[in-house]
């Protein structure tokens, strides 16, 4: 690919495509310090090098990146060149804004084919993933060169073309990530971090194909491991914790319980009850009045 | 048939066996709780998680025993880890987590203590090692570093004693997992008042002490209905995890040892006084009114080989856990007794005993151009058996040990017991009951229901594989290559100082 620049306002490449801010490639013939300085990335960024070698802080971790090495960063993470030096070689890149995907129910230029739940479960991925640099990673490249030939040519049905290549384009990272999290080596601290997430998002209905995806394994394989690490079945272990939470909300008395039912993630405060008297015997209130007043 | 239910409140999971009357396992099930570590040196546990959890586990057993039509449920009896705190304000809410066994934020204030005369009194009068595990120092850090919480607590509790209380609506806490808090007198069993003066604590804070058969404690009605038990089953407080596994062991007897290496590891003897050792460096906590229980645990036990195993090990996907541990335990076998000059000392998690030195470290040693991965393997499980004999040679220096019982999935391998019996140069006898922690508390249980006449009695129906007996040459190379071990443990001291203040300043950079 040869260099080039396409920009939102600059330029009519990206007209019907509001979601891609930037597109570009850049040969760098000589190191040239200061060209890419440390900064806080406001949208999604995705980087692929097509030769040399760049060494960068990616997400306040040092990286050195290679020749067919992916990095992208989420909103708000940072990247940048080491001391902000960009190094000899020539890098490709796009920025995407993604809340249009991630937000997918209240998207008004809707331009990812992904389904409802997929979104969901990429965005569940992204959000244990913040940054990452993926090594080896041939697709992007042709992904590349293909989106930069529909947006050249401009040839009957090349918007569809160029959001489907966006789509693959995303897929490929995410299948990326999960499998190089997926070894089965470390997978007591996978669980911890598949905890701490749900904890900190009760409230949202959980799947299982969720819940594996984010720990970057298949569902059948997931719900096994998770059996025989925890004793529980994912479901119940994720009822287990939405119960603890309950329990601690429920003794501070300035919560509402339907509130407390909500946020802790079941249907409503009747299901929250039938759930909570099955295990403890009482009701929520009747649990609360028992341990406000001992 | 009668049944009785042991509950173990252990480091990582909530264990739940039913026992028959023959001590026969008849059901069983866990759950896992997770320990977080907000920092380094902080090990915490959700206290409501534990709870629910532990309810969870608990239901469905019983549901499970009950659907068979042939049981009938005459006891629960609670067994969990040492050295947990946990503290609730004047309403029994948690004022956060609970800290478990495994944090070591008291280093200062045990560094402190450790300077004081105070010091070897406190561990005499409360045969808790003066270590950031004891509850005491953890709420001296409490105290000296976050005194709105120090001041809003009404109570400081072990897990064990929350859950009774969630489950009972009573504080108490039990004499043996007392005994291991730093604050009770372990020779007239009531709370250690210079301990509690040092605290800034009184006994008003603390719950009420009762022997481990209590069974004064009665199931609230709510909980009867939920887990179908009802009021005739007695609710045995029961013991500490270490104090059972000796038990369950069949120890109840001098001149007998247990050896228990799951994550972390001990060592530990029965005994009718408290040992006492000039270094400080034993424990000595309370099975009942009758024996004491005295060793030292170390950090790193099988936790250290599964360090190993995940760093160096051949993973692929269709391999299991326990493939990948048979491997490597095959190759092991593959090399010598001393691994050719190849010695490990596996402090990865800092030392207690029989150093106690949080700063300790791993180190190969002795390497050379002909070590190749199976040395490495062997000289890791031979270093943590090395630890071991540190701690048993203390033992041996106060009590005549002539057989030695081993419990957790660890040690009974036939390769890890066997070279054991070898360093020991003592017969090793592998423990086939499933839980030596509940094993004990189901013969507590038994005990109580006049099944035994005492616990004596109870010890004796434990049955062991014919033990492994010791090689004389392989004993003669492992005594020398210990005395170096110990040597090298020793050295190095002055440098694992060195290397923590090192790191130290560069987490400061």
């Amino acid at each position: 690919m040869n260099q080039f620049l396409f920009k939102q306002d600059n330029g009519n490449e990206l007209m019907l495509f509001p979601h891609i801010l930037e597109m570009g490639v850049r040969k760098n013939l000589s190191v040239q310090l200061n060209a890419f300085p440390e900064i806080v990335a406001t949208r999604f960024c995705v980087y692929y090098v097509i030769d040399g070698k760049f060494d960068w802080q990616v997400a306040g971790r040092r990286s050195i990146i290679l020749p067919k090495d992916a990095v992208y960063v989420m909103p708000g993470e940072k990247i940048g060149g080491v001391n902000g030096t960009l190094d000899v070689g020539t890098v490709a890149w796009i920025h995407l804004d993604i809340d249009c995907l991630l937000d997918k129910g209240r998207n008004q230029g809707k331009w990812s084919g992904f389904s409802e739940s997929e979104a969901l479960t990429i965005e569940h991925i992204f959000r244990m993933h913040r940054a990452a640099h993926l090594p080896i990673l041939n697709e992007v490249s042709r992904i590349f060169q293909d989106i930069y030939t529909e947006l050249q040519q401009r040839e009957v049905g090349y918007a569809s073309m160029v959001n489907q290549l966006l789509d693959e384009l995303i897929i490929v990272l995410v299948r990326q990530l999960t499998r190089q999290s997926a070894s089965s080596r470390d997978f007591p601290k996978k669980f911890l971090q598949l905890e701490q997430m749900l904890r900190q998002n009760l409230a949202h209905q959980w799947t299982v194909e969720e819940m594996a995806a984010s720990v970057g394994m298949g569902t059948t394989s997931f719900t096994e491991r998770v059996r025989s690490y925890s004793g529980f079945s994912p479901l119940s272990y994720l009822i287990n914790l939405r119960v603890t939470e309950a329990t601690r909300l429920l003794k501070q008395p300035d919560l509402n319980v339907t509130d407390i039912a909500l946020d802790t993630g079941f249907y409503s405060s009747q299901h929250f009850s039938t759930t909570f008297k099955k295990l403890t015997g009482y009701t929520p209130r009747e649990f609360r009045k028992k341990n406000l007043y001992l | 048939m009668d049944c009785f239910i042991s509950i173990e409140l252990g480091t990582n999971a909530v264990r739940v066996y039913a026992f028959d009357t023959n001590g026969a396992i008849v059901g069983f099930n866990r759950g896992a709780y997770t320990t977080f570590h907000p920092a380094a040196d902080y090990s915490e546990q959700d206290p409501e998680q534990i709870f629910i959890t532990m309810l969870f586990v608990l239901k469905n057993l019983v549901s499970e025993i009950k659907s068979t039509g042939k049981y009938q449920i005459v006891s629960l009896c609670f067994s969990a880890s040492m050295h947990s705190l946990l503290a609730v304000d004047r309403n029994g809410v948690p004022l956060g987590n609970a800290i478990t066994w495994a944090d070591n934020r008291g280093k200062q204030e045990t560094k402190r203590l450790r300077t004081k005369a105070l010091a070897r009194k406190l561990y005499e009068a409360t045969g808790t090692p003066i270590h950031p595990m004891s509850p005491l120092l953890k709420i001296l850090w409490l105290k000296s570093n976050q005194q709105e919480k120090f001041e809003k607590t009404s109570m400081f509790l072990s897990i064990k004693s929350y859950i009774i209380m969630q489950l009972t609506g009573r504080y108490v806490i039990d004499l043996s997992l007392a005994s291991a808090t730093g604050l009770l007198n372990i020779h007239h069993f009531g709370w250690e008042q210079e301990a509690l003066d040092y605290a800034g604590i009184t006994p008003a804070q603390l719950p009420d002490i009762v022997p481990i058969s209590d069974s004064s404690c009665k199931l609230k009605r709510q909980y009867q209905v939920s887990l179908g038990i009802g009021p005739e089953t007695k609710i045995i407080v029961g013991s500490s995890d270490g104090c059972f596994a000796s038990l369950g062991g069949g120890i109840m007897e001098e001149g007998r040892a247990t050896i228990t290496i799951e994550d972390s590891a001990a060592m530990r003897i029965i005994g009718r006084k408290v040992l006492q050792d000039e270094g400080c460096r034993m424990f000595n906590y309370i099975l009942d009114e009758h024996y004491y229980i005295s060793g030292g645990p170390s950090n790193n036990g099988s936790v250290v080989f599964e360090w190993f195993s995940r760093q160096f090990a051949n993973y692929t996907d269709s391999y299991s856990d326990e493939m990948v541990m048979r491997d490597l335990l095959l190759m092991a076998e593959q090399v010598d007794a001393g691994a050719d000059g190849l010695l490990f000392l596996p402090y990865l998690l800092g030392e207690r005993a029989p150093i106690w030195n949080p700063s300790a470290r791993g180190v190969y040693f002795g390497a050379n151009i002909n070590h190749d991965r199976r040395h490495f393997i062997r000289a890791t499980i031979e270093g943590i058996l090395f630890e071991m004999y540190s701690i048993g040679k203390l033992l041996l220096q106060h009590r005549d040990i002539s057989q030695i019982t081993v419990n957790g999935s660890f040690v009974t391998a036939p390769l890890i017991s066997r070279l054991l019996a070898d360093i020991f140069n003592i017969p090793m006898s592998v423990n086939q009951h499933v839980s030596a922690v509940s094993t004990g508390a189901f013969l507590l249980s038994a005990k109580e229901f006049g099944i035994y006449r005492s616990l004596e009695e109870a010890a004796k129906s434990i049955t062991l594989h014919a033990p492994v007996h010791p090689d004389p040459a392989n004993h003669a190379i492992y005594a020398k290559y210990h005395q170096l071990f110990e040597k090298l443990t020793d050295k190095l001291s002055p440098e694992f100082e060195l290397l923590d203040e090192l790191t130290l300043l560069s987490d400061k950079h």
